[in-house]
């Protein structure tokens, strides 16, 4: 199964983008969010398979990546 | 009346003796619940020129239409009161289970009035309601009195009480709750111990009264499913507010040494998977939510238990203090709530006061002979405690950051960081614009929760000072605060970004009146120039003065971090205000004109 990034309602909302995108084995989560389209610093939580993960970290096979945006605060 | 209790609870301290009205239909209708009734009341009752600290003051407590209800986070009530921090309007909106009760025994506010000769608690057993003697449990702390009242009623009851910082009268002294939630900010834990009650103590059976019980079920279930199929609601829940301290360092948010930076070299250390790993053992949610933000943690090094901490505190009492270790935070954390003061004016204060010590504007003698350094948290235990008990240096810090600058003067003044008199929260403003003016017009002084634009700030470019960014915070301004008029909880919206559409069928299901967020907006800048209007008539001369931030967002580029070298130009804070003003239809000093007071149909309030 290819490696999937999605999207977080707010994020989703926040630039009007799709639920979810292809993302390519290999490269970062921080390079995959350029070639879509996101600003790095939009994306407060890189979640990966359900851990908190660094914009570094490296896409595997069959990784969920979920985008969530900060939009409220405390 | 559909969606409310029906009564208002007044308490006459002074007398000792409690009594009821019925909930005035048209109040409700235009003001709705929460802090709608708060600046209401806090307007038509409260003497032009009281004493935040005197019998004339109220305070006043109230839930909103979706509180109690099967409705996601219906667990807020707001808690207003003339604030002895600022001498203007205090709002604070606390969580857990309180308002649930509150609702269960028919009431929609609770007045307290006058100030009581002697300790007291006020119980609440549905319509049993009593004034009592709390002699024994006056100089307690927070969590042996909940305890207390746990053990002696039963769990069912759910308490609100102070601890030494509201009897000692700290203007940021907090209420705690559940142990672990506040209605933490302004002072209305002050206000609380100047009236010597010690708890209220709460417990309904009673029905709140529904328009359309099928609607209801309905629009309730719709809200709980959209939560429950949120994309993010798995990581959200995991690691709750603690989500943005990695994110705030990165952008250069993050407090950081008394502001002096927005990130924080060794702030890995604090970041929400640190936390989880470290200490965490458990979630906590408020009354009928589905995605818990509250953390409780075991703290193995301090051998205790905690709820949290949650980002400001990590922000505030991390960070700002330089302090790189979760486990010394999270018993920061402890310390204030089984205090009773508020973490947030806690960390800001005591970050001022080691800024001062290592300026040589404090010695080690005014210091009790603390070694008063940025990381050293051992002494900035010691001081949470002097500030509650009001002793030696604490004496001083308890006052707030802009008093006590005030008295050590030589320039502090500039580092102190505060809006009207109300330490800053948890987010650097250097170059952040809309934030920044989210800080300097708040409507409690410089607080985030009325309006967290820093997104929009990345969104469309952080240093620009454009009309979007104005009306991008009085939106905010007057939508975010209405989860605090309804008794509801926002972050199911801005969290996990759930229609708020789906409020609306829910709200008239409940009440059996029908409102569109456009209707609900409204309600907001309503609420919002009323609460302005009391910052007015309460202190001579206030105006665009009163609204400048601190100096060093607009001095004082960071020498570090995200935003090193940056910063806000004075020309471009005055323009913030300049176009905040006009979009808000308020003059060239920030003051509602007439017109927009009669357009508003706020006349009949404001006088």
């Amino acid at each position: 199964m290819p490696a999937t990034l999605r999207l977080t309602a707010s994020l989703k909302k926040m630039l009007n983008l799709q639920d979810e995108y292809p993302a390519e084995v290999g490269e970062s989560v921080r390079a995959a969010l350029i070639r879509v389209g996101i600003k790095p610093e939009l994306v407060a939580m890189v979640s990966v398979n359900g851990t908190m993960e660094t914009k570094d970290y490296v896409i595997k096979d069959e990784d969920v990546v979920r985008l969530l945006a900060v939009i409220g605060g405390g | 009346m559909n969606g409310y209790g029906g009564s208002i609870l007044r308490v006459n301290l002074t007398e000792g003796k409690v009594s009821k009205e019925t909930t005035p239909s048209d109040v409700a209708r235009d003001f709705i619940g929460g802090r709608g009734f708060g600046i209401y009341f806090l307007l038509k009752e409260v003497p032009k020129g009281a004493d935040p600290l005197g019998p004339e003051n109220k305070l006043i407590i109230s839930s909103g239409p979706i509180s109690g209800m099967l409705i996601p986070g219906g667990g807020k009530c707001d808690w207003t009161t003339k604030s002895p921090l600022t001498g203007g309007y205090a709002s604070a909106s606390m969580g857990g289970h309180f308002t649930a009760e509150m609702r269960y025994a028919g009431l929609d506010s609770i007045i307290l009035e006058g100030i009581s000769p002697k300790p007291v608690y006020l119980l609440i057993d549905n319509d049993k309601i009593e004034v009592r003697d709390a002699a024994d449990l006056w100089g307690r702390n927070t969590f042996e009195v909940e305890k207390h009242f746990k053990e002696k009623l039963g769990e069912e009851f759910q308490v609100a009480v102070i601890g030494p910082g509201g009897e000692n009268l700290v203007p940021y002294a907090c209420i705690n709750h559940d142990y672990g939630r506040q209605a933490g900010r302004g002072g209305v834990g002050a206000v609380m111990g100047v009236k010597k009650v010690k708890a209220i103590v709460v417990h309904g059976t009673k029905s709140v009264p529904v328009a359309d019980m099928t609607a209801y079920k309905q629009a309730g279930m719709a809200l709980y499913k959209a939560c429950k199929d949120a994309e993010g609601l798995k990581d959200w829940t995991r690691y709750g507010t603690t989500i943005v301290v990695s994110w705030c360092d990165e952008v250069g948010a993050l407090p950081t040494r008394n502001f002096s930076a927005g990130s924080f070299e060794d702030g890995k250390n604090l970041y929400g998977p640190v936390m989880r790993e470290k200490i965490v053992i458990t979630d906590k949610g408020c009354f009928g939510c589905p995605c818990p933000c509250g953390k409780y943690s075991r703290n193995k090094k301090y051998n205790n238990y905690v709820e949290g901490p949650e980002y400001e505190t990590i922000g505030l009492m991390g960070s700002n203090l330089g302090i790189a270790d979760i486990e010394a935070v999270a018993h920061a954390n402890l310390l204030c709530d089984d205090l009773g003061i508020d973490t947030i004016s806690t960390g800001n204060v005591i970050a001022w006061a080691m800024e001062c010590y290592e300026k040589g504007l404090l010695t080690k003698k005014e210091t009790d002979g603390l070694d008063l350094k940025f990381g050293n948290a051992e002494a900035a235990f010691e001081l949470i405690g002097k500030i509650a008990r009001r002793e030696g240096l604490g004496a001083m810090l308890a006052e707030g950051v802009k008093r006590a600058a005030e008295k050590v003067g030589k320039g502090s003044e500039k580092f102190a960081i505060h809006v009207k008199g109300m330490e800053q929260s948890g987010y650097a403003t250097h170059n952040a614009t809309a934030m920044l003016l989210a800080y300097m017009t708040c409507d409690v002084g410089a607080h985030h929760n009325r309006s967290w634009a820093i997104t929009y700030d990345l969104q469309v470019g952080r240093e620009k000072v454009v009309p979007e960014k104005v009306a991008r915070v009085i939106w905010l301004q007057n939508f975010r605060p209405m989860f605090d008029v309804l008794g509801g909880c926002r972050l199911q919206w801005v969290e996990l970004g759930i229609d708020r559409d789906l409020y609306v069928p829910a709200l008239e299901a409940i009440t059996g009146i029908h409102r569109t967020w456009e209707d609900l907006d409204k309600v907001g800048e309503r609420i919002w120039n009323l609460t302005r209007m009391f910052w007015i008539r309460e202190n001579e001369g206030f105006g665009r003065a009163w609204d400048m931030p601190s100096p060093r967002f607009y001095e004082e580029a960071p020498t570090s971090g995200a935003t090193k070298g940056q910063i806000t130009k004075l020309e471009d804070v005055n323009r913030l205000l300049d176009m905040y003003y006009e979009q808000r239809g308020w003059d060239a000093n920030g003051l509602p004109t007439a017109e927009k007071i009669d357009a508003l149909g706020l006349r009949t309030v404001v006088g």
